[in-house]
């Protein structure tokens, strides 16, 4: 039951195969129905009536991490996730997602986020900006939250952060697709940030900027406030002067472009200038920026570790052909995948915490 | 309340094809609810309260059951399919009497929603056609629809401003497009969308005379049409753009005088 939409999107490709080299899970399952485009085909073929939808093809659409690697490089303008969120939501409907998905489902609906426990809080009042942490930090990377708000205190921003922060929907999304549930999610959330009346607010996590900014007006769950990405708000602390530069650790580091500001967003220079500033000499990966390849995300390492682990360790190998000895990220889901698994002698870097 | 909406399928941009008697190919056509008419059913989901009820209705194709099951997802109690070959080719006038026709055999509704017009046909004619047929008052072209007492106050923008006109029910009204979004469809109504079925109906099963119906009960024919390329208009071109911006400027500052 997918839409018109979206079985366009499946049916458009033009066998062209540059995808094929580019999917991260594709690249180390080395499962052809792991291709963008084989996900487009078999849903093609569902439409038509020669598949039938099943637990195994709903365990295919979860093989993918939502990077958007492939809607970046297709030629056709073909969108993979457009429909792969679409079968999603047919899977959770019909009981045929996978039971590690479902496991999450019913954390969310008892806790109201992914984990299943209750989530930390950093509430605190300010009249600056309002800071939104996100269930990832909060839950698995605090440090990174308390970094960030730590460093905006240095810069002399008063950050408020809410009382019971609700959820974005960005994970509820990505299980179940854009659906009404989503949609309420992102208007309470929408309603608490618009309750504080203050006028920016500060996102840690770019996957939750990113629903925020690209859906929530559709949804009519508008924020007034401007929303803006810790790292492009920390970058202009930067140049402002208000936050002062580290002096030279005399050690490399390669910057991580996470998926959102890679494809989202093509923000690329504020994490590199907060790397500069936190003293790091910069080299590049060889993917990087748009064509970053993804290191996983937190919600596909929670229902599909194996798989992550795999993806994490190919974003490692792009940084052993450099000379860096650390991979420098300010996303909490990247540093949660890129930490599963640091090969010896090299780090990650939160880069909140380098600046402080 | 319970709320009746009549939404029509209309071909996308880019799939439109007309055959021999000028007539569009619906069949081979990629389809989409026509815009307009989206908001009227979010306006109708969002105004049928806790007791109402939503029926969508609808004239078309039989591939439609599967767009119309998507719209119980959405929120809606019924769906309402005319599906004969007899109904193809309908002009306003028929499409009119024969949703006529459906709403007396399932009515009685409080409210009838529309969009304001289909982006195919761009007439804008059939809501107030199918007032004028069931003696009910009309409201065109609204933005926003808020109960007040035993009726409605509607809010309708013209040229010089908006309109704020009260409406006692039952009534129809056609929404403007992109004036309600229309909600997503949540897990818990996909899952109650699968016990449901569209209801087909036939001319025989409305009662209606073929005769009345599609082409032969249409007042209207269209007997030519014709594709205007509009040309270029005259004027200086180029490429340049720092040669153009001051260009149009120095336009704009010659037409403010
Ligand atoms: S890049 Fe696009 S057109 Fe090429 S194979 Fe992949 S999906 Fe198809
Ligand atoms: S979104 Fe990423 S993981 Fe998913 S199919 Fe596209 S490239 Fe592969």
């Amino acid at each position: 039951m997918i839409s018109q939409n979206a079985l366009h999107h499946a049916e458009k490709c033009r066998f062209c195969f540059m995808c094929r080299h580019l999917c991260p899970i594709q690249l180390q399952t080395g499962k052809e129905i792991n291709t963008p485009r084989a996900k487009g085909l078999i849903l093609s073929m569902e439409n038509k009536g020669t598949a039938k939808f099943d637990r195994d093809m709903a365990q295919t659409m979860y093989e993918c991490l939502i990077c958007d690697a492939c809607v970046n490089d297709c030629a056709t303008g073909y969108q993979p996730p457009l429909f792969i969120r679409e079968a999603r939501t047919e899977a959770v409907a019909n009981d045929l997602a996978p039971e590690s998905v479902m496991k999450l489902l019913e954390n969310v609906e008892a806790t109201g986020n992914i984990y299943g426990a209750e989530k930390p809080s950093f509430a605190r009042e300010g009249k600056d900006v309002l800071v939104y942490v996100g269930e990832v930090a909060a839950c698995k990377v605090p440090k990174m939250a308390e970094s960030l708000l730590k460093l905006l205190e240095q810069a002399g921003v008063s950050a408020k952060v809410l009382e019971n922060e609700p959820g974005s929907g960005a994970m509820l999304a990505d299980l179940m697709g854009y659906v009404d549930e989503v949609a309420q999610e992102a208007k309470t959330l929408a309603n608490a940030i618009n309750a504080t009346g203050l006028k920016t607010v500060v996102v840690l996590d770019s996957y939750d900027a990113e629903i925020m900014k690209q859906r929530y007006a559709a949804w009519g769950a508008e924020i007034h406030a401007q929303v803006v990405t810790a790292t492009q708000y920390v970058s202009d602390l930067l140049k402002a002067g208000k936050i002062a530069p580290k002096a030279s650790l005399a050690k490399k580091g390669a910057c991580h472009d996470d998926d959102r500001l890679a494809r989202t967003f093509y923000e690329f220079e504020p994490i590199r200038e907060m790397a500069k500033a936190a003293g790091f000499e910069l080299v590049e990966m060889f993917n990087k920026e748009r064509l970053a390849k993804s290191c996983g995300s937190a919600v596909t390492l929670a229902y599909m570790p194996n798989i992550v682990l795999k993806v994490a360790s190919g974003r490692w190998s792009d940084l052993l052909r450099t000379e860096a000895q650390a991979i420098l990220t300010a996303n909490p889901q990247s540093y949660l995948c890129l930490t599963q698994n640091v090969p010896e002698g090299k780090e990650v870097v939160d880069l909140y915490s380098a600046l402080i | 309340m319970n709320v009746l909406v009549c939404v029509k399928a209309v071909p996308s941009t880019g799939s439109v094809q007309v055959d021999g008697a000028f007539r569009l190919q619906r069949d081979g056509a990629k389809l989409e609810w026509n815009v307009s008419d989206l908001s009227a059913l979010e306006a109708a989901l969002s105004l049928k309260g806790p007791e109402g009820r939503v029926t969508v209705l609808t004239m078309g194709p039989k591939k439609l059951e599967e767009p119309l099951r998507e719209l119980f997802a959405r929120g809606v109690d019924e769906a309402l399919l005319l599906t004969d070959p007899a109904f193809a080719g309908a002009d306003t006038f028929a499409t009119a009497n024969a949703l006529e026709t459906a709403v007396k055999n399932h009515g009685p509704f409080d409210l009838i929603l529309c969009g304001r017009r289909a982006i195919d046909g761009e007439t804008g004619q059939v809501p107030s056609m199918l007032a004028a047929a069931l003696a009910l008052p009309c409201i065109t072209g609204a933005e926003r629809i808020t109960p007040e007492g035993s009726g409605l106050l509607v809010r309708r923008p013209v040229e010089e401003g908006v309109q704020m006109l009260f409406v006692p029910m039952p009534a129809v009204i056609s929404l403007c497009e992109y004036t309600y979004s229309l909600r997503l469809p949540g897990i818990m109504g996909l899952r109650r969308a699968k016990g449901k079925a569209v209801t087909l109906l036939s001319p025989a099963e409305l009662g209606i005379d073929k005769e009345n119906l599609g082409l032969s009960g249409s007042l209207t024919r269209v007997i030519q049409m014709d594709s205007k390329f509009p040309g270029l208009r005259k004027g200086p071109k180029t490429d340049s753009l720092s040669q153009g911006i001051p260009a149009i400027l120095s336009v704009i500052k010659e037409a403010k005088g």
